[in-house]
């Protein structure tokens, strides 16, 4: 029988690769930064929700006045004889974005360091709900079978639950206007979604051949799902996991704006500063409900454009 | 059972040279789907010994690849089921083995080459990563090592440049070259046995030569077992020692290369050979086998060919034939080689000798 292992190649490794054009291997993740790249709506929604997330985090080190402090309560507006009882409006003596309530607060700062929470809220539901939903969304699409009942019936309990209902009965045990209980409450009602698409995924991937052959190889079972499919999962699960940053904050805005959200004497958020305001909207003070809005929508905004731009980057199919 | 003696030219291996490395015996594997039960392999025997090279031929949906799945215990369970048999391999029944166990065996010492080299590679891996994560699995080697040896045996299988074929992602390389990259996975961690399930059939046919070629010579090299599942006669004829045919989930003929293929004893095989097209049939029309495959929910009584077989009489449709002693030292499953079938027989030999006329080489 014939020994020789048949070269077809007629260069070898150590022969000079004098046709070597710049071969530079991009991996998925390069090849959908390069596209990211060239979406200019997607790159300035990116810098918009980027700038929010500088503001949150260094915001309150920069402001003059912090948070709680009122810096010199003032019996009329600067250069006016309005009663600044109820707040000033912008540009008034250093204060940028006018003043708000009877112990004239700065909006600016309240709004600065509202975003660190409503930010916080949203990224931070949103990162829990992912992980927890890819990992049963995961096991559920893998192994199928009585697995993926128990876990999917779960979900659909999960769904069937209102929003406003579990807020309340975890406000009542872990304490009413916590953060943590928001979060934790917006978690456990947002996995569901993602686990639901995640197993959708892996019931295509795992028909996959390369699962096959990931099998025939001994990978085990978990490697097979966090490391061999999971990857192939990514794309959607960034996708929606970015677009639910975006819903987490407007649902927390939404929750606190009615009373049930994070409590205003424990830290400012953007929809507790919202409820504040609603009052002093009648008296003309359009200023106040007007900042914490606007923070809102930009960010919203900044986060679904960057979303879009992130479906086309990395589904190349999904673009024309 | 059939026992396929290994031939000459095979390397001894380890084990005792009368044992089987592979075993299969009385295999069934059903599948439970919504309109009933299929008998995808319904009592399969055949075996491997150390370094021989067996090929697996049938039509499409026969049940070759269900064997090899079986082998590999990769049957997704449900909706299939291996439903009796036994697989001794090196001295242990497979289908025994915890999960764990068996996971020791895939890739360490039962490895797998599989059809599509387009899709049975991770896309989002390296080909470097995927050869070494095989190594890392099965030795007890660090990264490193691991990584050097996936260049290794890259270069083993004839890649060029493996190095930099190491750090490529299986987008980047063609269809060969990645067939090439699954092989050299599979032999990375020195298995007793490679199952090769249509290594060829999704590759142009110059490509085709070039990874027989390869398969053979490693195989020879390296004096593992090939257990090479294909479609095309052609493709055995050059590279296996000993063949199965199947039809309908069970082996219907066995023997050595030459006597399967150069004196089919089965109207089957027969039909199989008369259908190759060939330069000596030139501005004929094509012979195929009259009829179609059985409906799996539907088998017909007696005989699963005997629809379709020019030759079959009563005894056909009352009961289906073991596997008959030919008169040649292949075994075939057909009641021609029975005493009943003797009248019969040389009718069959006659026509099967025109067949082989027009069969080129």
């Amino acid at each position: 029988m014939d020994n020789r292992i048949p070269d077809v190649s007629p260069t070898t490794s150590d022969a000079p690769a004098d046709f070597e054009v710049a071969l530079v291997s991009l991996n998925q993740w390069q090849l959908a930064w390069r596209r990211f790249r060239r979406h200019k709506l997607a790159m300035f929604g990116s810098g918009l929700f980027l700038t929010f997330v500088a503001i949150a985090v260094f915001g309150p080190f920069i402001l003059p006045y912090d948070a709680t402090n009122v810096p010199y309560p003032l019996k009329f507006c600067p250069g006016t004889t309005i009663s600044a009882n109820l707040g000033c409006p912008p540009l008034n003596g250093g204060h940028l974005l006018g003043t708000v309530g009877g112990t004239q607060e700065d909006l600016l700062t309240l709004v600065v360091n509202g975003s660190r929470l409503s930010l916080a809220i949203g990224i931070g539901a949103a990162a829990f709900a992912s992980v927890l939903g890819a990992i049963v969304g995961g096991i559920s699409g893998y192994f199928g079978g009585w697995v993926d009942t128990i876990l999917m019936r779960i979900v659909d309990v999960l769904l069937s639950m209102p929003l406003l209902f579990v807020i309340i009965v975890f406000a009542k045990v872990f304490g009413y206007g916590d953060w943590r209980v928001i979060l934790l409450v917006f978690a456990l009602l947002g996995w569901p979604a993602i686990a639901r698409l995640v197993r959708s995924l892996f019931l295509t991937l795992r028909t996959e051949v390369f699962v096959d052959a990931a099998r025939a190889v001994g990978v085990s079972d978990m490697r097979i799902i966090f490391r061999h499919i999971l990857p192939n999962a990514m794309s959607p699960i960034i996708v929606v996991t970015t677009l639910s940053v975006a819903g987490f904050i407007v649902t927390e805005a939404f929750v606190s704006y009615i009373g049930y959200g994070v409590n205003a004497a424990y830290s400012p958020t953007w929809g507790n500063i919202l409820s504040n305001a609603q009052n002093d909207i009648l008296v003309g003070n359009w200023w106040w409900p007007l900042f914490p809005g606007l923070a809102i929508v930009l960010t919203v905004l900044g986060i679904n454009f960057m979303g879009d731009g992130l479906r086309d980057a990395l589904d190349p199919r999904s673009r024309e | 059972m059939t026992t396929m003696s290994p031939s000459d030219g095979a390397d001894p291996g380890t084990a005792a040279p009368d044992r089987p490395l592979l075993d299969v015996r009385g295999l069934r594997t059903y599948f439970h789907v919504m309109d009933g039960t299929v008998k995808a392999v319904d009592g399969v025997d055949f075996s491997i010994p150390p370094g021989g090279t067996v090929g697996l031929v049938g039509e499409s949906g026969c049940g070759k690849s269900v064997t090899a799945h079986s082998i590999m215990r990769l049957i997704d369970i449900p909706p299939g089921e291996i439903a009796g048999g036994e697989i001794w391999f090196d001295g242990r029944d497979l289908l025994k083995l915890s999960d764990s166990e068996m996971r020791h065996v895939r890739g360490g010492e039962i490895a797998m080459v599989f059809q599509e080299p387009m899709t049975s590679l991770n896309p989002v891996f390296t080909i470097g990563d995927q050869i070494s994560e095989a190594i890392l699995l099965h030795n007890d080697v660090d990264k490193k090592e691991a990584a050097e040896r996936a260049i290794e045996s890259l270069k083993a299988v004839g890649v060029s440049a493996p190095e930099r074929r190491v750090r490529q992602y299986p987008h980047e390389l063609s269809g060969g070259m990645r067939q090439r990259a699954m092989i050299a996975m599979a032999l990375s961690c020195n298995p007793k046995l490679v199952i090769a399930d249509e290594p060829t059939t999704a590759l142009d046919v110059t490509i085709q030569a070039q990874i027989l070629e390869l398969i053979k010579a490693l195989q020879a090299r390296t004096g593992t077992a090939l257990l090479l599942i294909t479609h095309d006669l052609a493709v055995v004829a050059e590279t296996v020692q000993t063949i199965a045919v199947m039809y309908a989930g069970r082996i219907v003929e066995a023997g050595t290369v030459d006597q399967v293929l150069l004196a089919p004893q089965h109207p089957y095989t027969q039909g199989l050979l008369n259908s190759i097209p060939g330069v000596k049939k030139r501005g004929r029309a094509l012979s195929v086998i009259k009829g179609v495959v059985p409906n799996p929910f539907r088998l017909p009584p007696g005989c699963k060919f005997q629809p379709r077989c020019p030759y079959a009489w009563e005894a056909c449709t009352a009961s289906e034939p073991d596997l008959l002693p030919a008169s040649n030292g292949a075994t075939s499953r057909c009641y021609l080689h029975s005493p009943e079938g003797a009248s019969r027989r040389e009718a069959f030999e006659k026509s099967v000798a025109v067949t082989m006329e027009s069969v080129d080489g």
